[in-house]
């Protein structure tokens, strides 16, 4: 009989004195049954003689469906080819000999390609923009990471962002 | 891949000045299967169940906001109404379960849980009088868990005893908490026509006809609304203001959409609904009532208010409906009196009395929201508010609600400040008059007309 949950009353119960209790693989055992369990050394065990573990939570079968769909719901892109991992990266600060360079540096360390790059001027301070396609395997992560460590408060930010979220916002 | 200048900066500009952000990440999470005739024996399920599936909820929203650049600012829980989930066991205190609740929040690192919730707009079960006697202990001895009720509905009519059952409890419960300044209430709320996947708290909760999991995504920008409009300028007509709003909501909901997907994706469940509400904060800038006197009145609460709401509301929800095939929850705009800064000042300056409130919530998206009376109103006159706006919201086939702070020893005009995201609440005066025989009769006012439709 499939069980979906191990109470601690369960336990109790179908342990009956004994030293073991056998479960489903996708039982959930409660918080309490198991200190249960661990005060009196009796053993969860799965069908196969395994030590229970939790499962991987069954999110149930919406779940299931939105998991095939989800990739196939339409991006918000003219041409799919242009669906590539970017990021948009804006800087903004006092200007003084060497930023560009610093953080072009650190997106060819990051193996990016500049798409896209212009500066402006505004009363002694730049604000940049560059829009970046990085190599397949890239973790955005990682990049926006290390482009933020990039200048400094009395010097300047450096904000990246996924180009997923401009496409999304942008295009329809 | 080709965005101008012009689209960068103004997404740029919307996250860092104008305080876009994910309000809320909301997992749904079905309590169905944690009933159990022993009442110890179900509360030990719903915790488990609810850590189960609840505990990567913080690092995914915190992976999403890191990898997209994203500000999300909460990552809550709501679940299956706890009044059918305890309704095998027979207990007439369900606190345990309001603390199972708490218990299995605080594990998951969330910091409001909703589901404490029951649906009465037409009868009672013995579970459903057994959580309402229960809200005022549930709310004062556990600090995550909120609660919901269904009072009315369209199709059922105002079930009028359970409104003044509620009455009640809103009063016990800022009694239980008085001396947090009622606060127990602030965690409180009663729907008609509830809705039931409402990813915002306090009417958070997952309903009948929800799957076993799903994740809704609340997303707000009042700020990007104002700061839209203050660019527009007083010259343009209604129509172009209508049109700003509209193109605004489109570009909230759409990064509503996106974390929505991502979310869905990283936990491995279903992407439900975004609500694109424009949920204010105490922040300055992040406030409805600035929006409404952009739009044009002096004051919010001054003629012409409800009029700028109504424009507001239907240009929030075209524009949401036009980025989202998924837009649900309450969509649309809340206006929490404590939470907005320029409502609270509306209020102070005598700008915003309690009846134009009501009139508001004829158009807005939910109803009478973090409203402060004085304590010692009578039950009468609170039952009485109720079910004006449980009135509203039946005729007018939309979702109402009432979230009301009575609050212990405080006068009309006098303030309370808990800090935070509830703000600082003025104490209303609710008036002299109340309805004790329309209390006293109690009984079921009976669906309308506008409720036959077959």
């Amino acid at each position: 009989m499939a069980r979906r949950f191990l109470t601690s009353d369960d336990l109790r119960r179908m342990a009956a004195g004994g030293k073991e209790v056998v479960v489903d693989e996708e039982t959930i055992v409660t918080a309490a049954a198991m200190e249960l369990a661990r005060a009196h050394g009796i053993a969860i065990l799965t069908g196969r003689g395994a030590q229970w573990s939790e499962p991987r939570p069954d999110r149930g079968p919406d779940a299931e469906r939105a998991q095939r769909m989800l990739p196939h719901l339409p991006e918000p892109a003219g041409d799919p080819d242009e669906v590539v991992t970017g990021v948009v990266v804006t800087a903004v600060g006092r200007n003084r000999p060497g930023i560009l360079a610093e953080i072009t540096a650190s997106l060819a360390a990051a193996q990016g390609s500049v798409h896209d790059i212009s500066q402006k001027m505004v009363e002694g301070y730049f604000h940049m923009v560059i829009t970046v396609e990085l190599p397949p395997g890239t973790t955005f992560g990682a990049v926006k990471r290390h482009m933020e460590c990039l200048g400094g408060p009395e010097d300047y930010v450096v904000r990246v962002m996924h180009e997923r979220l401009f496409r999304f916002m942008h295009r329809i | 891949m080709s965005f101008s200048d012009q689209e960068i900066l103004e997404t740029v500009r919307m996250i860092e000045l104008e305080t876009l952000d994910i309000r809320t990440i909301t997992l749904g999470v079905s309590l169905w299967d944690c009933a159990d005739s022993d009442l110890d024996a179900s509360c030990e399920k719903v915790y488990a169940k609810i850590v189960h599936h609840g505990k990567d909820l913080v690092a995914v929203g915190n992976s999403i906001s890191s990898d997209y650049g994203i500000p999300i600012v909460n990552k809550r829980i709501a679940t299956s109404p706890i009044a059918f989930v305890a309704a095998a066991c027979g207990a007439r205190d369900l606190t345990p379960f309001a603390k199972a609740m708490d218990a299995a929040a605080e594990r998951c690192g969330v910091d409001f849980i909703g589901g404490f919730t029951s649906y009465v707009h037409k009868g009672y079960t013995n579970a459903d009088r057994a959580l309402f006697d229960s809200i005022p202990t549930a709310l004062a001895t556990t600090k995550r868990v909120c609660s919901s009720v269904s009072l009315a509905s369209t199709r059922a009519g105002i079930n009028m005893d359970a409104v003044n059952h509620f009455a009640q409890v809103v009063l016990d419960t800022a009694h239980a908490t008085a001396e947090q300044g009622g606060l127990g209430a602030a965690k409180l709320v009663c729907f008609c026509n509830a809705v039931e996947d409402n990813p915002f708290v306090a009417g958070a909760h997952i309903g009948a006809g929800e799957g076993e999991t799903v994740v809704n995504v609340g997303v707000s920008g009042p700020g990007v609304v104002r700061s839209a409009l203050a660019r527009l300028g007083p010259g343009a007509d209604l129509l172009a203001v209508a049109e700003t709003v509209k193109r605004t909501a489109f570009k909230i909901t759409r990064m509503g959409e996106l974390v929505g997907r991502e979310a869905a994706r990283r936990l491995g469940t279903s992407f439900g609904i975004v609500d694109v509400s424009l949920a204010p904060t105490p922040a300055v800038g992040d406030s409805v009532a600035d929006i409404l006197e952009l739009i044009g009145v002096d004051r919010t609460g001054a003629p012409g208010t409800t009029a700028a709401l109504a424009l507001l509301t239907d240009a929030v929800k075209k524009g949401g409906a036009m980025a989202s095939s998924s837009v649900g929850g309450l969509s649309g705009a809340f206006i929490p009196v404590s939470e907005d800064a320029g409502m609270i000042r509306a209020v102070a300056e005598g700008a915003l009395s309690l009846a134009k409130l009501e009139a508001m919530t004829s158009v807005c998206s939910v109803g009478l929201d973090m409203v402060a009376v004085p304590g010692d109103t009578p039950v009468d006159v609170v039952a009485g508010i109720i079910a004006d706006e449980m009135a509203i919201g039946m005729i007018n086939n939309k979702p109402t609600a009432v979230r009301f702070l009575p609050i212990p020893g405080r006068k009309p005009g006098e303030t309370v400040d808990w800090g935070g995201l509830l703000g600082t609440a003025i104490v209303q005066d609710p008036g002299r008059f109340g309805a004790r025989v329309l209390h006293a009769r109690g009984g079921r006012v009976p669906a309308p007309l506008q409720g036959y439709k077959n």
